[in-house]
């Protein structure tokens, strides 16, 4: 201790709520010398004279304290609302809010959706401008949508990478209770350093971490839930079915009375339990917890339950120079699958649908109703009852890092992983299933397994220095990532008895008779690159971000397998200049703008090699002998899919942060754009190949609007708006190699009896366009009229293929979200409003059901009977006409959570006490006739909501949060 | 001295990253497939490698929407009419009966995709064989003669169908490269220059070792087949070369007719003497669409429990009234071709209809009768029997799909003597193919000379629910009643399109609610799906 140095001690409080704060670091300014509060707040250290602290905290201004006369130095942290000193996840580093340079959103734990959400994507929900979530299906098992930005490749699905604590993984793969903040890299210059898959935006989730000193410490929250239909689709009852009969429709009444949709339904009710231990001292910690979780869904059966597992332990050696990481991720996921390899089967749902309300569920003899001469028509309680189906997942990630820091400012890190995913499948159907009464199967079963091995391997070296008023850090790596996924799968039928399920697959004959199947196959990629950023500052006015990547992937041909991604941003923090230091009410404006190149590889490997298969069988000599023939068309040209964007964004925060936000334009194009391209035979074998070919653009603005409207120590009140808007156009759908003489080509599928495509992608139009009939009116025999080529009306009969016309598009230009933040004393209460704009919908149901024809053999919705366009009941058959295309627009209130924090301070053993009630889409105010206007928007044929789509729901949950 | 250790460390870990030539190695790693390049094929692979040019022809033939249903849903005996359970799909099986289909028909690019299919697979292995790649020690000239003559079938479905078409024989070609367009008497050269250029090379065994490939005969009755519509393809006929072909097949006595008519379609029929090309299925060694899926396509739903299918039939497709009321009472072939009247399960059990409410509850009995094809009841028209059900059916049958048989060498050489003026030989013929249809009434076998030389007995006009409301009737036909013994015979046997057209009734006469629309239909429009991908190709004439 020198003689000028100085103890320092004092206690840090939050301003909120006056209580003592742990964990926040006190640093010595300009040092790396500092320290964190313990428990009860308190801080000491010994400081030379002169020196200023640093405290800082997340989600809490930092604030500076040059040591006066006192030894004692007691600060109070406000909260920070524009969080300028936030730490915002980049990409192999963090970077201080204030200095990014692209877009780059940054969702903290406080602010995500609560309850009882599905996985990692709904936690933000409505919270990042640009980014949909849509949670289109009720079912339990199935994952949010996510889509950033648009749909910038066709050929891949528009899902962003997801990174768990840096390491590839998907939306389940941690809790949503273990996470702490998700960051979400928009643009291509933040998303650039990950080079490839990087095209669909980067979700970064980083999972709870320990710092500093913490006794041990045991948290533990609970939530229960129960779900009811958001809305029902009315279709008719047995009283309808009776006042019809009576008033001359030939329908059948077989004398009972069923609910069909009550029959195959229940009141779901769902937990979690999540438990965390966590503590340690300045140089090890360690923080692990279990999260269990079951979920029922709404239809009988459908189910799961999930344990995820984590651990995760650092320890710090020779002062701070070598410091270790060890991660596990250990979890099981397990659910009731109604056939193979599914979930719920929705086949359920559609028979519980369209099944005649006289019907009785079983007969006199105890036996299932069942028609079997009856096309497509099968008992929904019989397919609940006589299957039996289990899937299991396994996922298990050992990730570990040892991180280097030799000498001041450097960093080297190497990170390796190793990720295991398993899944098991089980499926029977008995001798009573539809498939034996009326197929003759006499019992089926199916076993299946797929599983897969990640591994990665990451050296980074990071340095920083600060040279007067330039400020630079440099980073180089290495990656390297492989992959090998293999699956299996049997069937077999006519069993002995119903006693096995699928637990004795060899008692089945079906094997003997030819009619078993078996199926097999493995694959493998790698993925190998090296990447370097510099990020350089100046006097904090003027950023610089610029990297680049290399990387190779094996799915591409042999020349050209590397690629090279270069990213460069600026940032001009204009609040920092002089000129504006009078404008006392600006506490942050920062112009950014950015141009960043990604990649996006095929899903599939090998589409480069000229591969050869064993076949069909041909009859040589009286024998079936294979066939060999290639798989499919090689491409040894195949190469990178590219995504050049450029982004330009303001960030602003005015009257000490009570107004703040962001806005931000960009200019996708994607070139090179993998499709599967239609090609002549001859010269080709297949008629497609996989090619680079063509390009698309998707423009957009994303605005984010932080509002403070009410800051005082009893009552807060913070509301939050984000909009945006995207457009895409196709440009092209050619190259040098690859010319068409169409400019379009359908997609999307109706489904039978219908059998038509739904939607029409061509060059210079945006990706979503309906294309069909254009119905006008109707005849007086109830036949469609439709609008011809030429503008014309002409009955339905006489319609050509030229007469179809574009009928809407089914993605949304706008979307929306307001999101409201209160507290008032120990009580907050959050809402989260959203909504999509601009866009149409075609009505599965009302396009099959919504027809009186067909009632005769299948239920039909109560509005079948209405009369088409004020006129006539329609007599036509089913059909996909515009009729169906209804405009989507709707506004819900998402998320509605009420809680309220106990004052503990006199409960010895309580550290913390919480307890809310949550609802889950709540309410939806929309024109939309269907179940819900939150339809599928992934893929080239969005806005199609199928007729038996797992409905939606909302949830009610009450929960607990206890910290010991 | 801690530094030093770690920077060793730090010096060690890049370099072996660096070093290691796993750092930047992206060679794949193929598991469950060969690649090319490293297979070689012996000679045992040969068949193997010729395969995929026989085993496309049932994609071609059964496809969806395939050959079958292109060449019948266009003509005057097999519809599919919109029924109370669909069969609307957008107006496409409407389109094919009342010939206003465009180049975007389904059926037509189904068809020109799966015909250069097989050529593309065909040029594949000639490639292979002629280059060494696959080595054959002995009978290499044979396996390519077999492989030219079987591309040359897929050339002459092209010829007939499309007309003016791409010929190409090579499988090396230039990146990029576009095939140009030939006429239709430029392919037809083609196909007779690579037939008869091949026949001494092709195996005369008629045997397990030759069934379902293009033999002796196989390729002398494709021949005739092309001789008989060259006047369609080139308008000079060739009524004598035809004979001449037909002769040779007759003469050989390797073919005979069954004496039961019934017997050539039914579930094992591969030992049948009078298939001379079939496309063999197998219910289980070629499971897997595209399957022979006939009683599918055609029977009620209902009609799953008269043959216990394993899966519910769609109730699509079926006989044309008009055609039914041309048979002969005593024609044999009437009940051996169509399933008609009452329907019972096969316990008994009468079948109920279930589609619609006028059937509702009533006993479902297939009528000869139909509204129209944009309306059809449940029950209305005959459905196509002419192929055995098997008891316990999955979704693909396994009777062989016969292509060529010998009553067809009888019937094209009759068709030829008569219209080169000896009717009588011709009607020697025609009695003989007649032989087995009239058992309980032989006398009716016999048919005369003038009567083939008479009119059509087929009612065509407009027709509306069992009435042809705008008859002009057949009798204006000429060789009519030959193009009815057709009919008779060949029902369901994926032909009629190309019969219609040589006796020039395809585009001028009625029938249900077809209405000529334009001789230029004899020939389909270029899929708008391949000029799309082949700029070099024009579309025909009047599309």
């Amino acid at each position: 201790m020198y003689a000028q140095d100085r103890p320092i001690t004092g206690t840090v409080k939050s301003s909120e709520d006056g209580r003592a704060l742990p964990g926040v670091t006190v640093l010595q300014k300009g040092t790396s010398k500092g320290t964190v509060t313990d428990l009860n707040g308190n801080f000491s250290i010994t400081v030379p004279e002169g020196a200023t602290l640093v405290f800082s905290f997340v989600g809490l201004s930092t604030q500076e304290v040059p040591i006066g006369t006192s030894n004692v130095i007691d600060v109070i942290l406000e909260p920070d609302y524009a969080r300028l000193d936030e730490i915002v996840v980049i990409g192999y580093g963090t970077q201080k809010k204030a200095d990014v340079t692209s877009s780059i959103t940054t969702v903290k734990s406080d602010d995500f959706v609560k309850g009882a959400v599905k996985d990692a994507a709904q936690l933000i929900q409505g919270k990042v401008a640009g980014l949909s979530v849509t949670t289109p299906s009720g079912n339990p098992v199935s994952e949010a949508q996510i889509m950033l930005r648009g749909i910038t490749s066709i050929y891949t699905d528009a899902t962003p990478l997801i990174l768990i604590d840096g390491v590839p993984g998907n939306l389940n793969t941690v809790a949503p209770e273990n996470i702490e903040s998700i960051d979400v890299l928009k643009d291509g210059s933040a998303a650039a350093i990950y080079g490839t898959r990087g095209t669909n935006g980067v979700i970064l989730i980083t999972t709870e971490k320990m710092q500093g000193i913490m006794p041990a410490t045991i948290e533990y929250s609970a939530y229960t839930s129960t779900q009811t239909i958001a809305k029902k689709a009315e279709f008719l009852m047995a009283d309808d079915y009776r006042r019809l009969i009576a008033q001359g429709e030939p329908l059948t009444d077989y004398g009972a009375t069923t609910d069909w949709f009550d029959e195959i339904t229940r009141t779901p009710v769902s937990h979690m339990h999540h438990l965390v231990l966590k503590g340690g001292n300045g140089k090890t910690n360690y923080i692990g917890s279990v999260n269990y979780k079951y979920s029922q869904g709404i239809f009988k059966n459908s189910d799961v339950n999930r344990i995820n597992s984590r651990l995760d332990v650092n320890h710090s050696m020779f002062d701070g120079i070598l410091s270790a990481n060890i991660n596990i991720l250990g979890g099981s996921e397990k659910y009731w699958a109604g056939g193979d390899g599914y979930s719920f089967n929705t086949t359920i749902y559609r028979q519980a649908l369209i099944r005649n309300p006289t019907d009785a569920i079983k007969d006199a003899n105890g036996d299932w109703v069942e028609h079997p001469g009856v096309f497509q028509y099968e008992n929904p309680v019989a397919w609940l009852k006589e299957t039996d189906g289990e899937n299991r997942n396994q996922n298990f990630r050992l990730s570990g890092s040892l991180t280097l820091n030799p000498i001041s400012g450097l960093k080297t890190k190497l990170l390796l992983s190793t990720h295991y995913w398993n899944q098991t499948r089980g499926y029977s159907e008995t001798k009573n299933h539809i498939s034996n009464v009326r197929d003759g199967l006499n019992g089926y079963a199916s076993r299946g397994s797929s599983s897969s091995i990640d591994n990665l391997l990451e050296l980074t070296a990071e340095y920083n220095k600060a040279i007067d008023r330039h400020r630079f850090t440099l980073l180089g790596g290495y990656s390297y990532q492989d992959y090998v996924g293999e699956n299996f799968w049997i069937n077999n039928r006519d069993f002995p008895t119903d006693a096995f399920s699928y637990n004795n697959m060899d008692q089945g004959n079906g094997l003997l008779d030819g009619l078993a199947g078996m199926d097999s196959y493995k694959s493998s990629s790698k993925l190998i690159g090296f990447f370097g950023r510099v990020n350089y500052s100046y006097a904090d006015r003027y950023l610089l971000m610029a990297s680049v990547r290399r990387e190779g992937s094996s799915k591409f041909g042999e020349n050209n397998q590397w690629g090279t991604f270069p990213a460069v941003s600026v940032g001009w923090r204009i609040s920092n200049e002089p000129f504006l230091q009078s404008l006392a009410f600006v506490d942050e404006l920062k112009l950014r703008a950015g141009y960043g190149v990604t990649g996006t590889e095929p899903n599939d490997p090998y589409m480069s090699l000229t591969r050869l298969t064993y076949g069909n069988r041909i009859l040589v000599d009286g024998e079936w002998i294979r066939e060999i023939r290639p798989s499919s068309n090689p491409n040894p040209d195949l190469r990178w899919e590219r995504k050049a964007e450029t982004n330009i964004g303001l960030d602003f925060a005015l009257f000490e942060s009570r107004v703040s936000g962001t806005i931000d334009v960009y200019k996708r194009n994607t070139k090179d754009m993998l499709w599967n391209y239609q090609v002549p035979t001859p010269p080709y074998l297949y008629n497609s190949i996989i090619a680079n070919v063509g390009e698309i653009e998707n423009k957009g603005v994303e605005v984010l609007l932080q509002l403070v409207p009410v800051r005082t120590p009893n009552f807060d009140w913070i509301s939050s708006f984000n909009y945006s808007t995207n457009s895409n156009k196709l440009v092209s759908l050619t190259n040098d190699k690859f010319q068409t003489t169409n400019d379009f080509f359908d997609t999307g599928y109706t489904g039978d009896p219908i059998q038509q495509s739904t939607h029409r992608v061509k060059i210079g139009g945006p990706i979503g366009d309906f294309y069909g009939y254009k119905s006008i009116d109707i005849d007086d025999s109830g036949i469609w009229i439709i609008e011809d080529v030429d503008g014309n009306p002409v009955t339905s009969n006489l319609k050509t293929t030229d007469d179809k016309k574009i009928l809407g598009n089914g993605l949304p230009k706008h979307y929306a979200s307001w999101n409201n933040t209160f507290r008032y004393k120990n009580f907050d209460l959050n809402i989260t409003m959203r909504g999509a704009f601009g866009f149409q919908i075609l009505n599965f149901q009302r396009m099959f059901y919504e027809n009186p024809t067909i009632n005769i053999r299948y239920n039909v919705l109560e509005s079948a009977y209405d009369n088409v366009y004020g006129k006539n009941k329609l007599e036509d058959t089913q059909e996909y006409v515009s009729y169906y295309i209804e405009d989507g627009d709707y506004w819900k209130i998402d998320n509605i959570i009420l809680g309220y924090t106990f004052n503990v301070d006199n409960v010895n053993f309580i550290d913390k006490a919480r307890v809310y009630v949550s609802g889950l889409n709540m309410f939806t105010i929309t024109g939309y006739k269907g179940v819900d206007p939150e339809v599928n928007r992934m893929g080239l044929s969005p806005g199609n909501d199928e007729r038996d789509k797992y409905p939606t729901t909302r949830t009610y949950s009450f929960g607990i949060n206890l910290t010991f | 001295m801690k530094n030093r250790y770690i920077k060793y460390f730090i010096v060690t870990v890049f370099g072996l990253a660096i070093t290691f030539n796993a750092c930047t190695d992206l060679e794949e790693t193929v598991y469950s497939e060969l690649i090319a390049e490293q297979f070689n094929p012996s000679e045992e692979d040969v068949m193997a490698v010729i395969g995929p040019v026989y085993s496309n022809l049932r994609d071609f033939m059964w496809g969806w929407h395939g050959f079958f249903c292109c060449q019948e849903e266009c003509s005057d005996i097999i519809v599919t009419p919109v029924r109370p359970n669909g069969w609307d799909d957008g107006g496409v099986y409407r389109r094919m009966h009342k010939h206003i289909w465009t180049a975007l028909q389904s059926h037509t690019n189904g068809l020109w995709a799966r015909a250069y299919s097989g050529i593309t697979n065909a040029n594949r292995a000639i490639y292979q064989i002629e280059s060494g790649n696959l080595p054959i020690s002995q009978g290499k000239e044979n396996y390519l003669a077999e492989l030219k003559v079987a591309r040359a079938f897929y050339y002459y479905i092209l010829c007939d169908n499309f007309g003016n078409v791409p010929i190409v024989t090579r499988f090396d070609v230039e990146e990029g490269f576009l095939p140009e367009q030939s006429t239709r008497q430029q392919v037809y050269d083609f196909i007779v220059g690579e037939i008869t250029g091949n026949l001494s090379l092709l195996s005369n065994d008629v045997d397990q070792s030759t069934y379902a490939r293009f033999n002796l005969w196989a390729a002398k009755t494709l021949l005739a087949k092309i001789y008989l519509n060259a006047e369609v393809y080139t308008g000079k006929a060739e009524w004598d070369n035809c004979i001449t072909q037909c002769n040779d097949i007759i003469n050989s006595g390797a073919y005979n007719l069954e004496p039961v008519f019934s017997d050539i379609f039914k579930t094992e029929n591969e030992n049948s003497t009078e298939i001379i090309f079939a496309i063999p299925y197998d219910e289980i060694y070629t499971a897997g669409w595209p399957v022979f899926y006939i009683h599918l396509k055609t029977l009620h739903p209902a009609s799953q429990a008269t043959y216990n299918l394993e899966v519910s039939p769609w109730g699509g497709n079926c006989a044309i009234p008009q055609f039914i009321d041309t048979y002969d009472d005593d024609d044999s072939r009437l009940e051996s071709t169509w399933i008609m009247g009452l329907q019972f399960a096969s316990n008994g059990d009468t079948l109920r209809c279930n589609l619609s409410p006028e059937m509702m509850g009533k006993p479902l009995e297939y009528v000869n009768i139909l509204q129209s094809v944009d309306l059809s009841g449940e029950h209305e028209g005959y459905r196509i029997g002419k192929y055995e059900f098997k008891m316990g059916a999955l979704s693909g049958l396994s009777n062989d799909v016969p292509f060529f048989r010998y009553a067809d060498v009888l019937m094209m050489k009759a068709e030829c003597l008569l219209r080169k003026g000896d009717a009588d030989a011709a009607a020697a013929l025609v009695t003989q193919v007649r032989g087995r249809a009239f058992i309980d009434n032989p006398g009716k076998s016999t048919v005369t000379g003038a009567e083939l030389q008479a009119g059509s007995s087929y009612n065509y006009g407009f027709y509306e629910s069992g009435v042809v409301t705008e008859p002009e009737g057949g009798g204006d036909i000429q060789y009519g009643r030959f193009l009815d013994e057709l009919g008779w015979e060949f029902a369901a046997e994926a032909r009629r399109r190309q019969d219609l057209i040589r006796f020039g009734v395809f585009t001028t006469k009625m029938w249900l609610s077809h209405r000529p629309n334009g001789d230029y239909r004899t020939i389909f429009a270029i899929p708008e799906a391949q000029i799309n991908t082949n700029p070099n190709l024009t579309q025909n004439p009047g599309y």
